[in-house]
């Protein structure tokens, strides 16, 4: 069955770029390009997978999305890949905490622009964990 | 009236207070007196005064206790000692606790004068100096974010295409057209890295640094270092040969920020070394020092421009044009020295070119 990804993103040319790896790998995506829209489209649809870019609109607006999550019982199942322009600003918005934040229980972390391969990677990596996760329940 | 300078007088004696105020009458300034150094101190706390005259002998608290109290409350007043028995020692003594200058008693109205408009023009200049600085960081900070956003975020829009252009054409190019597109990520990519080095560089306040240091393992920053530079040794066919001794001790630090100087020492090396050649990179432990060293057989540096390679954008005059930015070296020397480190460089044309790091041992610094 065709996995289904919801891309946040404000920046529509990058999403474009990274849309059409996933589409060619026979993904359905779905883009939001405001946190808004995306979190609209969260609570209204099923998605398998998540992409999230961090800094978006006046700031760290993916933030307040993973924030949400994080809080909702549901989509905290929802795996997450964070995309993001800048390690360091993920290190300077949580001080103290590892590079990496957790910011739901399946998520990672990769850095834009991201290579086709190590993208698929990820996004196969993710979903299977997830769906391992679920089995195991 | 927000802009009227303020004087405090603190003195013993009545007829100085009564005198002061008459000579500055008129001035324009806004004059407060006090008959001793606590009333004086209380005073400070509400009246906040730009300029405060202090005698040096008093009853109760002494006026040397009366200016470290101002000093420590905020430095920026400027103050000024009254000095009833010239003494030269005593003056000095004042000033060497912060005092702008001193005023042997007896004084004339002029003299009173002249040191009250030098010594306002100091406390002015000294708020000033304050401001600019304020003004340089958030202009650094404004920089960092137009950096950021205006350059980061267009090119890695590009790049981002261009991965996805190569991906759907992967069998539909044929060999000179993937060259082609190799060369296009390749610069993309090194332009990309070029504005994360400047973007740390600005957004970095490496005397903040400190404040995010941990225990670390220092094959760590270094291991990521190679491995931001494994695509270059890669394409140039160069070795990079490791050393690294077990069970280091840790080095108090910024993992990120060393990650930055040895991305910038290996790949100086990579980029200044012939093709398949061989890079050695080895970690050794001396006393409570660890030491990192990185040797190339490259182009090495000329004794000429050896003195300069730590200044910002300097690029050397041996006419060999290679890419580079020319603050990678600065920012690295700074980076270790906030490590209490030091970085040091030998090297001999056409031989090739060592660098040493040196850091303490983590445990070490503590003792201290």
């Amino acid at each position: 069955m065709t996995k289904k990804l919801l891309m946040i993103d404000d920046d529509p040319d990058f999403v474009e770029g990274i849309r059409s790896i996933l589409t060619s790998a026979d993904f359905e995506v779905d883009v939001a390009y405001n946190p808004k829209d995306g979190l609209h489209a969260l609570q209204t649809k099923p998605y398998d997978l998540l992409l999230l870019d961090i800094m978006m609109g006046r700031g760290a607006e993916g933030i307040m999305i993973a924030r949400k999550l994080r809080k909702d019982v549901k989509l905290r199942e929802l795996p997450v890949l964070i995309i993001t322009g800048m390690r360091e600003q993920i290190a300077f918005l949580f001080p103290g905490e590892p590079v990496h934040p957790r910011f739901v229980e399946i998520d990672e972390l990769v850095e834009k622009p991201v290579e086709p391969k190590l993208l698929l990677e990820k996004v196969n990596g993710l979903i299977q964990a997830a769906e391992a996760k679920k089995a195991g329940k | 009236m927000e802009n009227q300078t303020k004087i405090l007088i603190i003195d013993d004696e009545e007829v100085v207070l009564d005198s002061c105020t008459q000579i500055l009458k008129g001035s324009g300034h806004l004059i407060v007196t006090a008959a001793d150094g606590t009333k004086g101190l209380l005073l400070l706390q509400e009246f906040h005064p730009d300029l405060v005259f202090v005698d040096l002998k008093m009853p109760g608290i002494s006026g040397f206790e009366v200016l470290e109290k101002i000093h420590e409350l905020d430095s920026t007043i400027v103050t000024v000692v009254i000095t009833g028995f010239a003494t030269v020692s005593s003056a000095v003594d004042a000033m060497k606790k912060g005092a702008y200058d001193f005023l042997p008693k007896p004084f004339t109205p002029d003299e009173f004068r002249l040191i009250t408009r030098r010594s306002l023009e100091r406390r002015r200049l000294v708020l000033e100096a304050i401001s600019l600085r304020r003004e340089k960081e958030l202009l650094r900070e404004q920089f960092a974010s137009i950096v950021s956003h205006e350059l980061k975020a267009p090119l890695g829009a590009v790049q981002q295409n261009l991965f996805a252009l190569e991906f759907e054409l992967l069998n539909v190019l044929n060999e000179s057209q993937k060259e082609k597109v190799a060369r296009l990520k390749t610069r993309i990519d090194e332009m990309l890295k070029m504005i994360n080095s400047w973007l740390r560089v600005i957004s970095v306040d490496i005397n903040k640094l400190k404040e995010s240091f941990t225990q670390i393992d220092i094959t760590l920053p270094i291991r990521n270092a190679l491995e931001s530079n494994g695509q270059l040794a890669t394409r140039k066919g160069i070795t990079v040969e490791t050393e690294f001794i077990p069970e280091l001790p840790k080095v108090n630090g910024d993992a990120l920020s060393l990650t930055e100087v040895f991305v910038n020492i290996i790949g100086n090396a990579i980029k200044y070394s012939p093709n398949r050649s061989n890079i050695h990179v080895k970690t050794e432990r001396q006393a409570d020092k660890i030491l990192v060293s990185v040797k190339d057989n490259g182009v090495g540096i000329s004794q000429q421009d050896l003195p300069h390679i730590f200044e910002g954008f300097y690029r050397g005059q041996s006419g060999i044009s290679e890419a580079g930015h020319g603050i990678g070296l600065a920012v690295s020397r700074q980076i270790v020295d906030a490590h209490d480190g030091s970085i040091t460089v030998n090297s001999e044309q056409g031989k090739g070119t060592t660098f040493v790091i040196i850091l303490p041992v983590a445990n070490m610094l503590m003792a201290n």
